[in-house]
Order: C-alpha cells, then structure tokens, then sequence
C-alpha cells in the first residue's frame, strides 16, 4: 500500500459534466496514486454539454464500473443510434450520420463505389438502406447490437441523456468513491515563484486548497489555463462561425422516442433535438454574427416540438483551443482546454478522450516530465483537429444561399487539410485514411452522400462487376436490413420492457 | 435547383507494363491482372539481383497470407509445391542479456485477451491505441504460439469449425525460386504477357511520368501505368524528375550482410535472430535447409565474418550483399509506382521486406487509378506509403536502439519520433499510435521486451487486483493445455499435409 502521504494531489476546479468525470476516472482507476480533491460553487451554472454523446461513452461507463442500467436510470437517457441532419446540403433534405456502416467492401473496393455505379444506372435506393443503423433509426426502432460478425453487429449506439442529471451521478459515485468536495469560489490562484506551478487555490472564505497537479475544468473561464497562466487560445470562428446557443426544453410532443438525435439546419445556424425519456432537449446553435439572441430564442421558441418547459437560456462560446492543454502543473480537461461545437456530439467525447490520456500520462515518482507534457498535447491536438475538419464539412458542403450565413460557409477557404480531402473525395471518391482519432470512412461518406456532394468519378473496376448481379445483391442486403430492423421492437417499446432497469418510475409511462 | 451530376466510373487503365520479374513484379502483375481482366500487364524480365531483399526472401509476415487468400494461391499449393513451412514466432537471443532467460520470443497476432482489451482501448478512447492494449500489465510472459513452438506442435487449423488454435496466426517460408515458379505460372493462366529485357531508357510522357520504356529487340513498350519492381536499381522511378532519395544510413548502422549456402533441411515453428559480438544472425528454418545470415557490425572486417561464419557457426559463405538503406520519399511519381526494393531498401533482419512490397501492392490496389491519374491519389498513396517505409525503418531502428545492440553496433541517433516511442514504452507503460505500423501493437511490444526494452507498468495497472491477474493466467494456461492437446507434432501435421495432396512430386 501507498502511504496517502506519498500520492500525488490533485485537485479538480469545476463541478460541471468534465470536472466529476475528471474527478470520477482519477479516483476510480489511480485509486493508489492519487488523491483528488474537487471546488465546485453552486453560485456557478454549468454549461452541461452534450445531452447527446458518442458510443465511446459506454465504454466510459463500463471502465469505471458503473452498471449501464443505473446510469441510464439516473440520466433519463434514451439510446441513440445516430445523426439525422435535416437541411443541410439543401433545404428540404435529410441524412442520418449513422453509428455503423454502409455495406461491405467486395474484392478489396469499397462499398460506396457499387452505390455510385448503381446510382448512375438508377438502381439504387437511398444509402441509408443499406446501413442497419439508418434503417432501424428511420422505424424508431432499436435492439442491441450482436457481439458476433453478423449484419446485427454492424451497429453501436450512444445515449441521449439529461446532462444535468450527468454531472451528480458522477458527483454521487466519486464522492462515494473517495474524491473530496469543497464548496466555495476560488478567489486567487497562488503560484510558486521559481517554476511558475500552481501550488494553491485560495476560496473566498480563506480556505487554501493545495495540490500538485491542477486540472482545470472551469468552463470557457479557464481560471487556471487560460487565466493564470495565460496559455495562447487559438480561435477557430472564420470556419465555425457559431459562437452560442438559445436552449430550451420541452415536452415529448409525441409518444414514440426517437433513437436519435435531430440537427435542423437554420438561417444562422442549426437546431438540435435530442429526445430523453422524461423531455425534449431543443437549442439553437447561431451566429451572433449573423442573428441577434432575440432573434434566435424567437426562432426557437416557434421550432421547437412540443410544450416549452422553460425560457430559451443563451449560452455563449468560442470555437477553438488552448495552443497548450496541459502546462505547467495545470491540465485542462473540457472547455478550458477547447470547445467544438456540438453539431456531432463530441463534446463529453473529447473530455472523455483528455481525462484518458490524463491517466496514461499521470505524473508518475518524481513529478512531471516534460515529455509526458508534450505528448498529452500532441495528443489532444490530433483530435481536435480531426474532429474540427469534419465539422466545418457540414457547412461547406452544401447548396443553400438563403441567408449570409450559409453564403459565407458556403464559400469561405477551408483548411488544406479539409481542402485535399475534399478534392480527393470529388476526383475520386476516395477518403484519406487513419486508424487513430474520430470519424472514419462511413461517417465522411454519409455527411458527402448526405449534403449532395457527389465525386465526378468513382472507381474503374465496378464497371467491370456484372451490374444485374451486383443490383441484386445490394438488394439482397436491403432486404436483409428491412427484415432485420422489422424484428427489432420500437424504441420506446424497448425502453418500456426495460424499465424496470432504465428508467425512472412514470418516466415512460403510457 | 441544380441538376445533380451523377459520378461515373473512371477509364480504366489499359496496358500496365511491370519492370522486373522477382517475386514481387509477378506477384504484382498477377494482382493487377486479377483486379483489371480486361488490361493488358506485361512484365519485363530483368536479370535476377542477389541484393534485392524482397525478390530474394524465402519469408514474409502474416499479412501475406491475407494477399495470396486474395489471389487464390491456397496455403496447401505452397506447402506441397514451394517447400511451405509455418513460422509462428521469432526468437531473439542475446540482445536482452546474456543465457536462455534473456531470449525474448515474439509471437505473431495479437492473443486474444490482448484483442479484448484493444477494443475496449478503442470504445474508452477512439482510435486503435495500442496504449491501452496492454493495461493491466505487460503482456503475459508467455503466449499459444510460443507454447506451440516450444512444444513442437501446430496444425493449420481447418477453418469450418471452431479450435483452440483459431487465434494462433503465422508467417510462412518457403522455397524462393519454387514460390517464384508457381507465381509466374498463375500469372501466364492469367494471361499476364512476359517479355524479356533488359530495359533501354524511356520516353517521357510530358506529365513527370512515362510513355514507353525501350525494350531490348521490343521496340518501345507503351503503358498507361508502370510499376517499378527493378530492386534496388529502382530502374524506373529514380529516373523520374522530383525522384528524391531518403538516406537511413544515419539510424541504420549495417551495410553488409554475409549469406551463407543453405545448411540442412529444418522443421522449426520459430526462427531466431541473435545478437552476437559480429553483429546480428539470422537463422531462417526451411524445409529446403537452414538459411543463415550475418548483418555485421559497422567495425566487423569480412575476412573475420567468413571465419566466424565457417568456424563457429559451420556454414560455408555464400555472397557477401551490400545494402544502403533508405527509400524513395515518393515511391508513386507521374504514372509509375515503385514496390519492393525500388521503393525502399534495407537489411533483412526482421523478415520486413517482402512484407512492405506486398502491404504496398494491397495499398496500390486499394487506390488503383483510373486511366487519368489525379494527383490527390497520388499524394494520398505517398503518404500512407511512406508511413509505411518509415515504420519499416523505425522497426529496424528500434533492433539497434537497445542497450546491447549499441555496445555493437555504435550509437546510431534514433529516428525522428522513435526516442518518443520507446521512452513512452519504456517509461510509462503504453505504445503511442503508429500509423501504417509494421507490427502489430502487441508483437511490437514483444519485441520492445525481447530486445532488451522493457516496458514499464502502466500506472493505471497497479491496483489491479492480483485476483485478475492469477484468474488470467489461469485462463491462459487452460488454453494452452487445449491447445496442445488439440494440435499434432509439426512434423506429423505437415506428413499429412503432403501425403493427402498426393502432389506432384516436387522437383
């Protein structure tokens, strides 16, 4: 055993959705070489990113030894299979960005190229008729995905889920885990004079909370990194020029629960529906730029489906990221390390992904090494950058020139990093590959697909495929979804027979 | 509204022209010519190189084994016709330390706790790190396919039911003029066109590429795509303008390798290579003999290599082959595409090069072009080859990188990222990504351990409840005693294997 006095002290700030999970995941998986404290203030709101998250959650969940009925329970969450952006390439169209994939690859050429040729001789159906995930979402449907290499295990799914209630079911389980919370609000930051670390925060009633490792999860204030220390944010607006949000919850307007998410494309910006078991989240994404707040909470409040439950409330936020996440002895972890929109609920993942490599790279005897620094930062930065090019995608990629808002993101320069995966997609239909970071093949091809753009060629050797039998196994495969999805019970039937799990007494009630 | 242009399918291409006829031009050619009926592939034959290492190699990785599925060359074919045998670890003797502890084994795959928890790293964390691979712990010290070697046993198993030998994976060896043969005779059923040499100069096409190479008493030979697979002379593609060389020599300290004549036929699940005073050994098990190499140290003289080789190691010297490692930083330039040995040339050690040829061929059949090439594919292709070659290098770099190895091989600097690689594992526990890797993350691991480089706990492992880890090992060995139980001796397998081909006799 590790005497207590020989583990490294951390101390979280901020009791929001990245701080507990910070908080949670230090206890939980170093439970030998740290200790963690956590200053939360009530008089603080949290932002509460992310109602809707990525699959990678579950394996948050799992890791941490938190029974996924429970969580589901205490969140109201619902089960998520994907995307449906509504408007995007052109106003009256939708796509779903699945959780899963389309087809399989035939003799080593991949799946999309046998669509694009079917496409052209007007044999094929709509893409997402051939991805399980599209298929089962379009019915409302779910089940579990098989474990084994069946067209059942062609799917994963993520929750939807009232991040409100995310935050103290972590406070709940760390708490109980052993993290220790201090109620108060941090009034100064004292710094040690020769390295520049971090070696206390003092709380306005005088308390001083001393710690070796900081990780700063003070929302978009970044007390610690941003404010403190003064590390260089790097702002990413001319590609993602939504800087708030006008959110509001509403009723269920309807009695069937989706098991996704909705994006709605609007004048300055998009709308989110993300359906729980107990409400509706709805929240307009703009451009402050574009529309006034007014305009946005009116626009809102006449969208959104069902009862409003509240005010329209603005949050206010700035794409981008800190140059450096970690510095000195302060890491930090959501927010205040960078913000992406949640256009493709990344949010709680790329906390998520921080807090992993936090552990991987957890200041081991004698300190921290620079170089674990520099790789925790190398790091993060591959996937923000990842994430932020697959973002700007939805924008650029697309028709509409109703408003100055899509003219401008419509035609503005994108980053060349974007640029040649575009040209490559548009010349050859192909996607630039990487086996590490988010967003893969399928996603790109369903956003490309998706908001019209097509490639001008695809690849030579399906012309050489018999087009009668390559149509009738697409076909073939089609079928085999729509029997698939056919056999699954409805969403909210699922949810139903599981309450007794999942749910909340009357949350789903009939 | 606009009208949406529906895409087409691109030109194909339709004349391919493969400068070389090693092992990997026709294996390229048949590839090519499997994937495009309908072109015409003509190889020139060149005269045989000694110094090409992917033309030479009687060896290659698991992934080859994914390439001839691919191209209907059964495992079956190769055992009864080219000498086929199974690899199913390397030995490392001598490089972690002095006596039979110190010999490190590294198995191929990844066992199948390691997979679980790659998947579960992948659904915490996105993307396949193969830091998380290996939480808990360093991998178990021991593994099926060292188990099997150890014990002599293995049996391919037959695929329409479930064994305890399903997650066991392998290399295979083989004659290398008998493998060549079957290769050239599936490419002529194929109706590949071979047409012999030598090549006389080119004609550029005006667009960084080429119109035609000049045959001898051929004419020009016109092609819309040429693949260079000329070895090290690299005939085609250093010809190209932009054609820019990436020296290693700086991170790869051995220049010259001394091949001995094949020794005695060998049975063997596992091949070795050995640290020694010299330099390295390479003992390659065959069924057509043993095949012994030394890569010797840079202060090594020649004279003292052929002593120790008849000597001590009482091989008789065959040729003495000298390499200068690097790659070409764009092996795709205008329309022709480098593979093997004129895309990237190193020392043997490792079994690597025959490996690189064919992951690179998969890579251009992946992105095979249309009749007009765009140079976003291109780049794409050179990118991804590239990270190729350069883990390539970084695998070779990381033999010379441990503590041993530099007391013989000098204090070569290590390559750009790979000091990152090896502190991160060697420190802290966990392998950061590497795009396009040569290994697996779990073989790498091994042979970081094997090499003398021994990764740290990771600090997340330590509480792990030794419980879990007893119960793990438990579970291992259960398997292992399936698995040994389930398999025959080698050596009776492969009896069976000849005898129930009833095969042409081999010649």
């Amino acid at each position: 055993m590790t005497e207590q006095g020989s583990k490294v002290r951390v101390v979280v700030l901020g009791g929001g959705t990245a701080g507990w999970m910070t908080a949670a995941s230090l206890i939980r998986l170093l439970p030998d070489t740290a200790s963690v404290d956590l200053i939360e203030s009530e008089d603080i709101g949290i932002v509460g990113v992310g109602e809707a998250t990525l699959p990678h959650i579950r394996g948050f969940v799992e890791k941490l030894g938190i029974d996924e009925a429970a969580f589901m329970k205490a969140t109201h969450a619902t089960f998520k299979l994907g995307i449906d952006f509504r408007d995007f390439g052109r106003i009256g169209e939708s796509y779903i960005h699945p959780f899963g994939s389309f087809g399989e690859e035939v003799a080593g050429i991949g799946f999309h190229h046998y669509w694009l040729e079917l496409q052209r001789q007007g044999r094929a159906a709509p893409l997402g008729d051939y991805s399980l995930a599209v298929a089962a979402a379009r019915a409302n449907r779910f089940a579990p995905p098989a474990q084994d290499h069946t067209l059942a295990s062609t799917y994963g799914y993520a929750y939807q889920f009232d991040a409100t209630l995310f935050g103290p079911f972590m406070r709940e389980f760390a708490c109980r885990h052993g993290v220790t919370r201090h109620e108060g609000l941090v009034v100064d930051v004292e710094r040690d004079g020769a390295s520049g670390d971090v070696a206390a925060l003092l709380l306005a009633d005088g308390r001083r909370i001393e710690g070796d490792l900081f990780v700063d999860c003070s929302g978009f204030r970044s007390l610690l990194l941003g404010q403190a220390l003064g590390e260089e944010w790097e702002d990413w607006t001319h590609w993602l020029p939504c800087d708030r949000a006008a959110a509001m919850p509403c009723t269920h307007e309807t009695q069937d629960i989706r098991p996704f998410t909705i994006a709605t494309a609007m004048p300055a910006g998009w709308r989110w529906q993300i359906p729980l078991q107990h409400r509706m989240g709805n929240g307009y994404v703009f451009s402050s730029a574009h529309i006034s707040e007014d305009e946005a909470c009116a626009a809102i409040k006449a969208a959104a489906e069902g009862e409003p439950l509240a005010e329209p409330r603005i949050l206010k936020f700035r794409p981008g990221r800190r140059k450096h996440s970690w510095s000195h002895n302060v890491v930090a972890v959501g927010l205040a390390s960078g913000f992406l929109e949640p256009l493709e609920s990344t949010s709680i993942y790329l906390a998520q992904m921080a807090i992993t490599y936090l552990i991987e790279l957890f200041p081991d005897q004698g300190g921290i090494d620079p170089r674990d620094v520099a790789e925790f930062n190398r790091l993060v930065d591959v996937e923000y950058d990842r994430v932020r090019d697959f973002l700007i995608l939805h924008y650029n990629a697309t028709t509409r020139d109703d408003s100055e808002f899509w003219n401008h993101v419509r035609t503005m320069q994108v980053p060349d990093t974007l640029a040649d995966k575009l040209e490559l997609w548009r010349k050859a239909a192909r996607i630039e590959k990487y086996a590490d970071g988010l967003f893969f093949d399928a996603s790109w091809i369903a956003v490309y697909v998706g908001q019209g753009l097509l490639p001008e060629r695809h690849d030579a050797r399906v012309a050489l495929a018999d087009p009668v039998r390559v149509a009738g196994a697409l076909e073939r495969l089609r079928g085999a979804i729509a029997a698939e999805v056919a056999a699954m019970p409805g969403h909210l039937e699922y949810l139903r027979g599981e309450a007794g799990r999942l749910a909340p007494e009357d949350a789903l009630a009939a | 509204m606009n009208p949406v242009s529906l895409s087409v399918p691109r030109e194909r291409l339709r004349t391919i022209c493969i400068a070389g006829s090693g092992q990997v031009g026709v294996i390229a050619a048949l590839a090519l010519k499997r994937a495009l009926p309908d072109a015409q592939v003509i190889v020139i034959g060149l005269a045989d190189d000694p110094t090409a290492y992917a033309d030479t190699a009687s060896t290659a990785l698991p992934f080859t084994n994914k390439l001839h599925d691919r191209l209907g060359l059964s495992e079956d074919e190769l055992i009864r016709r080219a000498g086929a045998s199974h690899r199913l670890i390397t030995r490392y003797a001598g490089w972690a330390g002095e006596g039979a502890d110190a010999v490190g084994a590294v198995p191929y795959g990844a066992p199948a706790d390691t997979q679980a928890r790659a998947r579960f790293a992948r659904e915490w964390g996105g993307g396949s790190r193969g830091a998380l691979a290996a939480p808990g712990s360093r991998l178990p010290a021991t593994s099926l396919p060292q188990v099997l070697a150890e014990a002599g046993r293995f049996a391919v198993p037959p695929g329409d039911m479930p064994t305890p030998l399903d997650e066991v994976d392998y290399a295979l060896r083989w004659n290398s003029p008998a493998y060549r043969d079957i290769l050239i005779e599936r490419a002529q059923q194929a109706g590949v066109i071979y047409l012999p040499g030598p090549i006389q100069g080119h004609e550029p096409d005006g667009k960084g590429g080429i119109a035609a190479i000049g045959v001898d008493g051929q004419g020009p030979i016109a092609a819309d795509l040429f693949v260079d697979c000329s070895g090290p002379a690299a005939r085609l593609i250093s010809a190209m303008p932009g054609a820019q060389w990436e020296d290693w020599g700086d991170v790869l300290p051995v220049r010259r390798i001394l091949h001995a004549r094949p020794g005695q036929a060998m049975l063997a699940l596992e091949d070795r290579f050995t640290l020694t005073r010299q330099g390295w050994l390479m003992e390659q098990a065959g069924r057509d003999g043993l095949h012994m190499a030394l890569g010797l140290a840079p202060q090594m003289g020649e004279q003292d290599a052929v002593q120790v080789m008849t000597q001590t190691l009482g091989a008789q010297p065959a040729r003495l082959v000298e390499v200068a490692p690097g790659c070409h930083r764009e092996s795709w330039l205008g329309n022709v595409v480098a593979l093997g040995d004129a895309a990237a040339w190193f020392e043997p050690l490792a079994h690597l090069n025959l490996d690189l040829a064919h992951r690179q061929l998969a890579l251009l059949l992946e992105m095979l072009p249309g009749l007009a090439i765009e140079p976003l594919e291109r780049a794409e292709f050179n990118r991804r080859a590239h990270l190729m070659a350069v883990q390539v290098r970084d695998t070779l770099a990381t033999h010379y990188a441990a503590p041993r190895a530099r007391s013989i091989f000098g204090e070569a600097p290590l390559p750009e990222g790979l000091d990152r690689v090896i502190d991160q594992y060697t420190r802290r526990g966990r392998l950061p990504h590497r795009e396009e890797a040569a290994l697996l993350a779990a073989e790498y691991m091994a042979l970081l351990d094997a090499l003398g480089l021994p990764g740290a706990v990771p600090v997340s492992a330590r509480a792990t409840a030794s419980a879990e880890s007893a119960a793990a090992l438990r579970a291992f060995e259960e398997q292992a005693q399936r698995a040994l139980a389930f398999a025959p001796p080698y050596a009776q397998f492969m009896q069976q294997m000849l005898a129930a081909g009833a095969a042409p006799a081999p010649v």
